[in-house]
């Protein structure tokens, strides 16, 4: 095939498809009450999940758990824009006891811990403050999880718990310079309204290092895409930490306590941990490794313009698009093959609307008789590659390899 | 990070139904009175604003999970036992895992989350979740990372 036409490849392809491989009973003829079921694809098996639209400010999601809320956005929502709608936005939480009614009058954010002025900020006052705009991606450690091999417990996500948005706040940095810390912290933890449901049972609360906190990076958030938080998505505010794992951004943040140690407490010193080796894997079946913080996001790219197992009429070559980000920096390119892993295509890339947010590519690629392999596979700005083989660790977290979707020409 | 809500559960001394609908049912003491929520009541709901964003106070009413496991040998105490904190399909949506998997799940659900589950009753439990729908028949796929059945596996 000679060059690829980015502007041809930004033509939908939709048109052509001839039946949809992935969704049961997909289209809009069917009506709003009709259970429709989204196979995730897991290898093993037990990957029907139904679609459900019973939340308050989501539309139609993959149900992974009604208590505590757990829910995927389906892959298509990501081919429309790079930017998340917040009803379509992902939905995590651990503990079922998790904040459904906020007065945004009484609310208080206190900060307190190693700090000269300990703080009660209504959020009248945190409107005040010198404000910042970050689109960045939240992505779940655990996203993708369903796909290890062998798989692993945990949540079974597919690829859909992540999202892009533009997330508007403050800095942390502000907050805890108006507290003053004190010489000698060490980390900041940040809880939030959510509980246990047991009473010695560990309450959710992660902790980044004190120069981490004071990046003028990590924020406060109280708008998602020009509106205010949906509850689901941590209203009123929610901690924003540009490049890494979402397990850090706190939602219903009121906490902020600066600590003259590391933090100990289970969420920190025993959950979201990762092997201490390259790119998190282990070999599987591994225990007894060194173990660090899941931390900092790495490259991913998806293609999102057709679902896995789509058919196709047959035609010499197609459009193929999706998204891509860099991790914890910019994302520099996206190629992309139907020949699973042989041929690769330059992709041309959409706008950059931030080096944390996901970047539209589009290109194009031949098609063959029968079922074609696509792969995608992006770089980022500091020449990070996608790996061709997946990792494995006890965790499910972490999966960053060149994703494949099957397309079927007939 | 409010205070959890202390004297819910009373470690074996009450009966474990009793100890699951105390769990579900329990009032929460939110240190925060209920917003004003734009509701059919007509009362706007309160919001604060400053430099051109406004927050409004926001009240949601969530899903119920009635959702049980399957009928099944000893799916009376599962479902008491295993209900209580998430849907039972937290459990059900499990890729095939081998019996010390399971082990080490409940076992980190009784040290890590405080379940009060009775050691006597592991033992059934776990044969439960062997044998559920989408577990049983075939080889575990998981089987290559057994956790220690002691150690509660620190992911989550
Ligand atoms: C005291 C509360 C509580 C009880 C009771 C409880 N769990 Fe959990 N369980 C949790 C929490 C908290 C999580 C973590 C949820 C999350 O990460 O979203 C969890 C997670 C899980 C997971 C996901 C894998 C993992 O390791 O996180 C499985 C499977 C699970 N529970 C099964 C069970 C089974 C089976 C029972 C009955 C023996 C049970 N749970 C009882 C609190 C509980």
């Amino acid at each position: 095939m000679n060059m690829l036409d980015a502007r041809m490849a930004a033509e939908t392809s939709r048109r052509r498809l001839l039946a949809a491989g992935v969704l049961g009973a997909v289209g809009a003829a069917v009506p709003a009450i009709a259970q429709r079921t989204v196979d995730l694809h897991l290898p093993g098996g037990n990957a029907e999940r139904t679609l459900t639209s019973a939340f308050p400010g989501k539309g139609s999601m993959i149900l992974q758990r009604t208590r505590p809320p757990l829910l995927e956005t389906p892959m298509e929502v990501f081919d429309r824009s790079i930017f998340t709608p917040n009803d379509r936005f992902f939905v995590r939480w651990h503990w079922a006891d998790i904040p459904t009614a906020v007065d945004v009058e009484t609310f208080r954010l206190r900060v307190g811990g190693h700090v000269t002025r300990p703080l009660s900020i209504g959020l009248a006052q945190l409107l005040r403050l010198p404000r910042v705009e970050i689109p960045a991606v939240n992505q779940c450690s655990g996203n993708s999880r369903g796909l290890f091999q062998p798989r692993v417990a945990g949540a079974q996500w597919g690829h859909g718990a992540m999202g892009n948005a533009k997330w508007l706040g403050v800095r942390l940095r502000d907050i805890l310079d108006l507290a003053g810390v004190k010489a000698g912290a060490v980390q900041v933890r940040f809880g939030a309204l959510d509980r246990p449901l047991t009473p010695d049972g560990p309450d959710f609360a992660k902790s980044l290092d004190i120069d981490h906190a004071r990046d003028g990076e990590v924020m406060i958030a109280f708008g998602m895409n020009g509106e205010q938080l949906p509850m689901l998505n941590g209203f009123p505010i929610r901690l924003v930490v540009p490049g890494w794992y979402s397990t850090y951004w706190i939602k219903a943040l009121n906490s902020i306590q600066v600590l003259p140690h590391a933090d100990d407490h289970y969420w920190m010193a025993k959950a979201y941990k990762i092997p201490a080796t390259p790119r998190a894997n282990v070999a599987p079946g591994s225990k007894d490794f060194p173990t660090i913080p899941i931390n900092r996001m790495i490259p991913r790219s998806w293609m999102t313009s057709l679902p896995d197992g789509q058919v196709v009429a047959w035609e010499p070559s197609i459009p193929v698009g999706g998204i891509a980000m860099g991790g914890d920096c910019g994302m520099a390119k996206v190629d992309v093959s139907s020949d699973g892993g042989r041929t690769w295509y330059r992709t041309a890339l959409g706008p950059d609307e931030g080096r944390y947010g996901f970047r539209r590519w589009d290109g194009r690629v031949p098609l063959r008789r029968g079922t074609n392999a696509i792969m995608t596979r992006c770089w980022n700005t500091r020449g990070v590659a996608q790996p061709a083989t997946p990792i494995w660790n006890p965790g499910g977290y972490m999966r960053g390899n060149i994703e494949t979707t099957h397309v079927v020409a007939a | 990070m409010r205070a959890p809500s202390t004297g819910l559960l009373a470690g074996g001394v009450i009966a474990l139904t009793a100890i699951v609908l105390v769990l579900v049912g329990a009032p929460h003491d939110r240190p925060s009175p209920p917003p004003r929520a734009p509701s059919a009541t007509g009362v706007p709901a309160s919001s604060v604003g400053a430099r051109g964003v406004r927050l409004t106070s926001t009240a949601i009413e969530l899903p119920a999970d009635e959702a049980i496991f399957p009928e099944g040998p000893r799916s009376d105490l599962v479902n008491a036992n295993c209900t209580a904190c998430h849907s039972a399909s937290m459990a059900l949506d499990q890729p095939r895992l081998s019996a010390e998997q399971w082990r080490a799940t409940v076992t980190k659900m009784r040290e890590v989350y405080k379940a009060p589950v009775r050691a006597a009753d592991v033992d059934a439990i776990v044969q439960y979740l062997v044998g559920m729908p989408g577990q049983s028949g075939g080889a575990p796929s998981g089987s290559a990372q057994d956790p220690a059945p002691n150690v509660p596996p620190s992911r989550s």
